[in-house]
């Protein structure tokens, strides 16, 4: 229901401007019993009388031709002014000339003279000043305050009534973001955020008129924009980073930029701003780029790794999570001696199949759910060592991975202290494998958590050596007990001499730092000997075995203990 | 004193212009008075005769929407006539309109006495 015809018996208040005193009389005797009626006898008058209480008026009628200011000027001077352009105009004229001329200035209307029936001029206010307040209404709800874009609803609605008329053009669908806003709040203040999204908003609305398009401010920090469609982005880019130059506290900002070309007409137009933002959001750690654009499978993949956040809690309760086993093997002392196992993640998803970790856990790192994954492997690894020292009398050491996000949780030490204490654990059968990057990004704090973790008695593995980017320098003094050379350099090694070298190097860097070398990834019996002759001491992958759920993997730990007994 | 069948007689539409002022007899002829001592009939009289055409032209449209508010078809047609040639500048002898239409303007003022 209009809401405006819930306060329809409100008297409005009209304003007639005529030099004709009975021109005026006619019409006030007209409009007088639905309307408080004002009068005006000239332009000049009726400025005067606006520009006093403008704000009173819901409707004027104006005479054109009249001494000291004319109609036309009089609306001039109306659409001229901040608040008074909002009051409709109704010109009252007997020519077709005059009719046009007012209509293009802004006039809402007009009224003939001689005067058309009453009831006919009645219609005509009535309707103009709930056009009026109709449009002002929606004008007010309809845009953001802070940057006069629309507003979500109404960007939405604006799309819907282009596309009725319009379906055939081919569009685009932009997301934009500023990552970091907080910050200038955070730093700068409110003023200077809403400054920085007026900014922004003039760029945006310099993109929307070249390329025939509307934009919403969606969120606090986030653009929608429907565009006509461009092949290429890279003028787009280029002129929103040159006018990102002059932006306030450009260095405490990013603008990021999703993309969905030629929007699929048959769907939604939500999902075409939910498909250009989905891209959008997986810029947002990477910062070697500033714009995406959606492809199916791109999308496919976001929604398959929000399934996978959205089951991870479930997944563990239900026991989806199966921790695999892979030998490490010694290879210097004449025989081929299993010396451990490094504990690996499987998620055995009832909708997926097995799920390759290398899906999984580099997501989990970017939310922080690791740290619960992890704390699961450590808490099945030292059950599965207790489990196997009952059955077999041995303390078997098992390596499991340590994520960087791990290490900062407060609850780091006191979970793995808890975890081995309750399974009566040696720390330093328990090993901890935690990545050379993890060193690199975080080396003096880092630093500082090793030596804890050794002062507690656990054992190090650098994993991935070789992988990231610690200089050699960097690499004698980072605390460390054992070395596991990234899988890459075993895998190239076979290549070309240059890679050869590369793994030779490796290994006298090891031998410098005294400490013993894992090879990982080794899958062939060249790469063995090679790697023997290097003086590699010990050797995980395909090539002994793949990583075994327990009870396969006893059937290794039984030979081993066969073995033993036979030397 | 002027009366609506006096009008009738006369020429006036006053079914029309009673229209206009729904239906207020009182309102509609105090109006018809009124616009029979309208100072721009003698604005027009003069300023043609001064060949001030484009003055002529605002009094005469001032008079063409006033009588045609009221109905008053004979004198509005006439009004309408000259305020079409003064619009165009029509370089005329406009006397006798202006004759014509105060001849009218002075019927109608001799009823309102």
């Amino acid at each position: 229901m209009n809401k405006l015809e819930n306060i329809r018996n409100v008297k409005r208040r009209v304003l007639i401007v005529d030099d004709e005193i009975i021109n005026r009389e006619i019409l006030g005797n007209i409009l007088s019993a639905d309307y408080d009626v004002s009068f005006a006898e000239d332009g000049i008058a009726a400025m005067e009388a606006l520009e006093e209480e403008g704000s009173i008026y819901s409707l004027v009628l104006l005479d054109l031709l009249m001494p000291k200011m004319d109609g036309f000027e009089v609306i001039e001077k109306i659409r001229a002014h901040e608040v008074l352009k909002n009051i409709p105009v109704i010109v009252m004229t007997s020519e077709k000339d005059a009719e046009v001329k007012s209509i293009k200035l802004g006039a809402a209307d007009f009224i003939t003279k001689p005067y058309d029936y009453p009831e006919v001029i009645l219609a005509r206010c009535e309707r103009i000043i709930e056009l009026s307040e109709n449009k002002n209404v929606i004008k007010y709800a309809a845009t953001d305050t802070l940057t006069g874009l629309y507003t979500k609803d109404f960007f939405f609605e604006y799309i819907r009534q282009a596309e009725l008329f319009n379906k055939e053009a081919a569009r685009d669908a932009v997301v934009l973001n500023i990552t970091r806003f907080h910050l200038v709040n955070e730093l700068y203040g409110r003023e200077e955020g809403d400054n920085v999204l007026r900014f922004i908003t003039g760029i945006i609305l310099d993109i929307t008129e070249k390329n025939s398009g509307f934009a919403c401010r969606s969120e606090a920090d986030t653009f929608c924009l429907y565009l006509s469609h461009l092949d290429d982005y890279d003028d787009f880019l280029s002129f929103i980073k040159k006018r990102m130059r002059d932006i306030p506290h450009a260095s405490s900002i990013r603008i990021r930029i999703g993309v969905y070309q030629n929007v699929d007409k048959d769907i939604n137009p939500h999902t075409w701003f939910d498909r250009a933002r989905t891209v959008c959001d997986i810029l947002k750690n990477d910062y070697t780029k500033q714009i995406a654009f959606y492809n199916n499978n791109l999308y496919e993949q976001s929604i398959f790794n929000e399934c996978l956040i959205n089951d991870m809690q479930q997944a563990i309760d239900k026991k989806q999570f199966v921790v695999y086993y892979q030998p490490k093997y010694g290879i210097q002392n004449g025989r081929y001696e299993l010396k451990s196992a490094e504990a690996l993640i499987r998620w055995e998803n009832p909708q997926y199949g097995l799920i390759s970790p290398g899906l999984f856990i580099p997501l989990f790192e970017q939310n922080g759910l690791i740290q619960k994954l992890d704390s699961f492997v450590w808490e099945e690894a030292a059950s599965q060592m207790e489990k196997w020292r009952e059955k077999y009398a041995i303390d078997f050491p098992i390596s499991v991975n340590v994520s960087r996000v791990d290490i900062f949780y407060p609850e780091f030490f006191n979970n793995l202290k808890n975890i081995i204490e309750s399974h009566q654990i040696d720390p330093k059968n328990f090993m901890l494998e935690v990545t050379e990057s993890a060193y690199v990004d975080n080396v003096e704090e880092l630093v500082e958590i090793i030596e804890k973790l050794r002062d507690m008695g656990f054992r190090i593995e650098m994993d991935d050596f070789g992988s990231g980017y610690s200089s050699l320098n960097m690499i004698t003094s980072l605390p460390f007990d054992v070395l596991k050379m990234d899988m890459k350099f075993i895998r190239n090694m076979q290549k070309d001499e240059k890679s050869m070298r590369l793994v030779e190097i490796v290994m006298d860097i090891v031998k410098f730092l005294g400490v013993p070398v894992i090879a990982e990834g080794v899958e062939e019996e060249e790469q063995v000997n090679i790697l023997k002759k290097l003086g590699c001491d010990l050797i995980q992958g395909y090539y002994f075995s793949k990583p075994l759920p327990p009870d396969e993997f006893e059937k290794l730990i039984e030979k081993e203990l066969e073995e033993r007994k036979n030397i | 004193m002027i009366t609506i069948d006096i009008l009738n007689e006369w020429g006036a539409d006053t079914t029309e212009g009673l229209t206009r002022c729904i239906g207020n007899e009182e309102l509609y002829l105090k109006l018809v008075n009124a616009v029979t001592k309208d100072p721009n009939f003698d604005k027009l009289k003069t300023l043609t005769s001064e060949g001030d055409l484009k003055g002529a032209f605002e009094a005469s449209h001032a008079l063409k929407g006033v009588l045609g508010n009221l109905s008053l078809t004979p004198i509005y047609k006439k009004v309408c006539e000259i305020t079409e040639l003064l619009r165009a500048e029509t370089d005329i002898d406009y006397s006798g309109l202006v004759k014509e239409i105060t001849e009218m303007r002075d019927q109608l003022l001799s009823y309102a006495e």
